[in-house]
């Protein structure tokens, strides 16, 4: 029975396709009477089926070695294209993450999605990725992982472009789907390179072959920047970090997950490369560089919104950037548990602000105010889950903050530690910001009467809140935190520290009246250098966008003109040939008769040819009489 | 060498024949044109009966055949010229270009 159990783990991700495949039923193109509903009920079981098969495995994996089945997917000449699926402990806690988040956004979304026809679409969508996740995380094959990146980025088209009558989701599924497809086709370049060297695409012996390859350092260079372009994409990191703004225009509980474990999909692949990009120092030293430029602009111009969804779109950006400064310092495990804990209490502050905006209206956080006392429910849920994001212990994001910065410690990388604690401590900022103009201050207009969300969204956002809190506990109970024995004190106090002074600084700026709001920074050009995302639109249109741009609208014009040219010229120069030539027939039999004439001793003169030029006048001279 | 000579002189009557036969405008003009031509064939045929086969004189035999044949040919052209007269009221060759493109 427990071995059925784990043989059949490739099942979970199988659950919310069936869950996809059902929503359709409940199109408002099929089901014309009865209404979209049980697509979302449905979907909500098919979840809770993956749920309960992943945490069944849990006990089963735990202390024991991964096991690795195999599915031929594949088989041409000398490729052998073979699915790996493993099940270990890692994987099948990845798997409660992923369909957990999942079952509580579905619940959110039945309550978030009550005045909206488009249930089938929507779940049908959300299954899809809760699909795509929990095989990008079973599958142990990079060929494989890039195969779901890429419908995981399809399918992040079509869930941005859920509300297509509105013309910003439009661009902003667009953005998306471009941006990371660039990412993706990077990643494919990498992914096909990687073959001739490794000779396979299987994780652990790609690990394997990393520990003892020879490889020159330029091709490893090559290979291991365009591996980190295609998470970089995913994890919306700089230069590519657009999308997620624009992202933000799709529906909230849609957000949840894209800030969760979405963007989290780039960084497992980044986690489980790591061996491959360490054969290159170039290479992780990119992938510090993108990382802490990520953070601290992440985090600035998160400050620096006035959008509550963007206000923390931003610092996702931000978290997967310490993600890949974590694996650029060869730190997998803090890197692991940064994004568990960042999943979590992210999802639990998209929750919180989702249910503000629910029946606040507005997302403009200069509009906001005053909420604490008439919704205390989704303040603490934004504390708690501000809390769990930044070094505030005993809570998680502190656990996994403290195991990089001790690892950096030990490293001796001081600089990056002081990256960590500026992002820190900007998050700490920025987070209290948000907290004091939404929660804090006076009501405004728009938030004069604000109730409490209904309990369709209060109840997972509950639920999440106390996963939050507990999550120090299980990680506990699991022996994966240190003790407070062996930890370092010094590290520790920093990041506490780091987070105090952001919190407290926002909180007298935000909550206090000495600061006038709204508040204006010395330099206007600086705070609309962050408030606009560093400009990256234009940046964007002026650099890439206006290339391409260029360069088809060229070979338009050459495919247009010059070859379609060249090929219509013949037809022409044939046209005028024949109206041309018609003139030839004059109707003058005169004509004719010269035209005979002239035929005839042009003939005669050809044929005659060898014995005219022997002929000459002289010659007719010297044969005269 | 005195057949040269005939030979030139033919070749100079076949070319002002040529000239009339595309230049004139009178349709009965280009008539004599032509017979100009066929005389300096004839021309011809005498001058080689006479200088390269004396005793078989072919060419005169020719000559007779070609002149006879001259004389039919004139008549139906003539009788041609009438019926196109009859209808358009010109022998003007200019006129007659109604066959064209």
């Amino acid at each position: 029975m427990y071995q059925f159990l784990v043989e059949t783990a490739w099942l979970i991700p199988c659950y919310a396709l069936l869950g996809a495949l059902l929503s359709i039923l409940w199109l408002p193109s099929i089901t014309r009477r009865t209404g979209p509903r049980p697509a979302g009920y449905v979907n909500t079981c098919t979840t809770l089926l993956a749920v309960l098969h992943s945490v069944a495995l849990l006990p089963l994996t735990w202390h024991q070695p991964p096991q690795e089945f195999f599915y031929p997917w594949l088989q041409v000449a000398n490729l052998n294209l073979t699915l790996p699926v493993e099940v270990s402990s890692l994987t099948v806690g990845a798997l409660i993450l992923i369909n957990g988040l999942n079952l509580l956004a579905q619940f959110y979304a039945i309550g978030y999605m009550e005045m909206d026809w488009g249930w089938a679409r929507f779940f049908a969508l959300l299954a899809l990725f809760e699909a795509g996740l929990s095989g990008l995380v079973l599958c142990n094959s990079l060929f494989f992982s890039y195969v779901i990146l890429e419908i995981l980025t399809l399918g992040t088209y079509l869930l941005i472009g859920f509300w297509f009558n509105q013309s910003l989701v439009v661009t902003g599924a667009r953005d998306a789907f471009l941006t990371k497809r660039v990412g993706d086709l990077f990643l494919l370049m990498g992914v096909i390179a990687l073959l001739p060297l490794a000779g396979t695409w299987n994780f652990t012996e790609l690990a394997v072959w990393a520990q003892t390859a020879q490889v020159d350092p330029n091709v490893a260079a090559l290979i291991g920047l365009a591996l980190i372009a295609g998470p970089m994409g995913k994890c919306a990191q700089f230069p590519l970090h657009l999308w997620l703004d624009e992202a933000m225009e799709g529906p909230l509980p849609s957000t949840i997950l894209r800030n969760s474990v979405v963007v989290a999909s780039g960084a497992w692949v980044l986690v489980k490369l790591q061996p491959v990009l360490a054969l290159s120092p170039i290479t992780l030293t990119a992938l510090v560089v993108i990382g802490a430029t990520t953070a601290i602009g992440g985090t600035l111009i998160a400050i620096a919104q006035i959008d509550t969804k963007r206000a923390l779109s931003y610092l996702v950006s931000a978290y997967m950037g310490l993600v890949f400064i974590a694996v650029g310092t060869q730190h997998d495990e803090a890197a692991l548990l940064l994004v568990l804990t960042h999943a979590v209490a992210i999802a639990l502050l998209v929750m919180s602000v989702g249910g503000v905006i629910w029946n606040s209206i507005t997302q403009n956080l200069t509009q906001h105010g005053g909420l604490w006392s008439r919704r205390p429910v989704s303040g603490f849920s934004f504390l708690v889950g501000a809390a769990g994001l930044i070094a505030v212990p005993p809570l998680g994001g502190f656990w996994a903050l403290l195991q990089l910065a001790d690892g950096l410690w030990d490293d001796h990388q001081f600089g990056l530690l002081g990256v960590l604690g500026l992002v820190n401590g900007l998050t700490a900022f920025g987070l209290t910001r948000v907290f004091s103009l939404m929660f804090g201050g006076k009501p405004s207009a728009m938030t004069e009467r604000s109730p409490e969300i209904h309990w369709p969204m209060a109840l997972p956002m509950a639920v999440l809140l106390g996963f939050v809190l507990h999550l120090p506990l299980i990680l506990q109970s699991l022996s994966l935190l240190p003790d407070w024995v062996i930890v370092n004190y010094p590290v520790a106090l920093g990041l506490i520290g780091s987070s105090l002074l952001g919190c407290s600084i926002s909180a007298f700026i935000y909550l206090g009246n000495v600061v006038p709001k709204p508040v204006k920074l010395p330099s206007p050009a600086l705070q609309d250098f962050l408030a606009y995302d560093l400009y990256t639109a234009k940046l964007y249109k002026i650099s890439f966008v206006l290339a391409v741009d260029l360069v088809s609208r060229f070979t338009s014009w050459c495919d247009r003109y010059v070859v379609d040219g060249i090929v219509n010229l013949v037809g022409i120069s044939s046209i005028f040939g024949g109206e041309g030539l018609k003139y030839s027939t004059s109707g003058q039999s005169q004509f004719y008769a010269l035209t005979i004439l002239v035929g005839l001793s042009c003939l005669g003169v050809w044929l005659g040819w060898p014995f005219l030029s022997h002929l000459s006048l002289s010659a007719i001279a010297t044969t005269g009489p | 060498m005195q057949l040269q000579y005939f030979l030139i002189l033919a070749a100079a009557l076949f070319c002002i024949g040529i000239y009339g036969l595309i230049n004139s405008r009178n349709a009965v003009r280009v008539l004599m044109s032509i017979e100009l031509m066929l005389n300096a064939v004839n021309l011809n045929l005498m001058a080689f009966s006479n200088y390269l086969d004396p005793q078989t004189i072919k060419g005169q035999v020719f000559t007779v055949f070609v002149i006879t044949i001259a004389a039919a040919e004139a008549a139906v052209g003539l009788a041609i010229v009438l019926a196109i007269y009859r209808n358009r009221d010109t022998v003007d060759m200019e006129q007659f270009n109604l066959l064209k493109w």
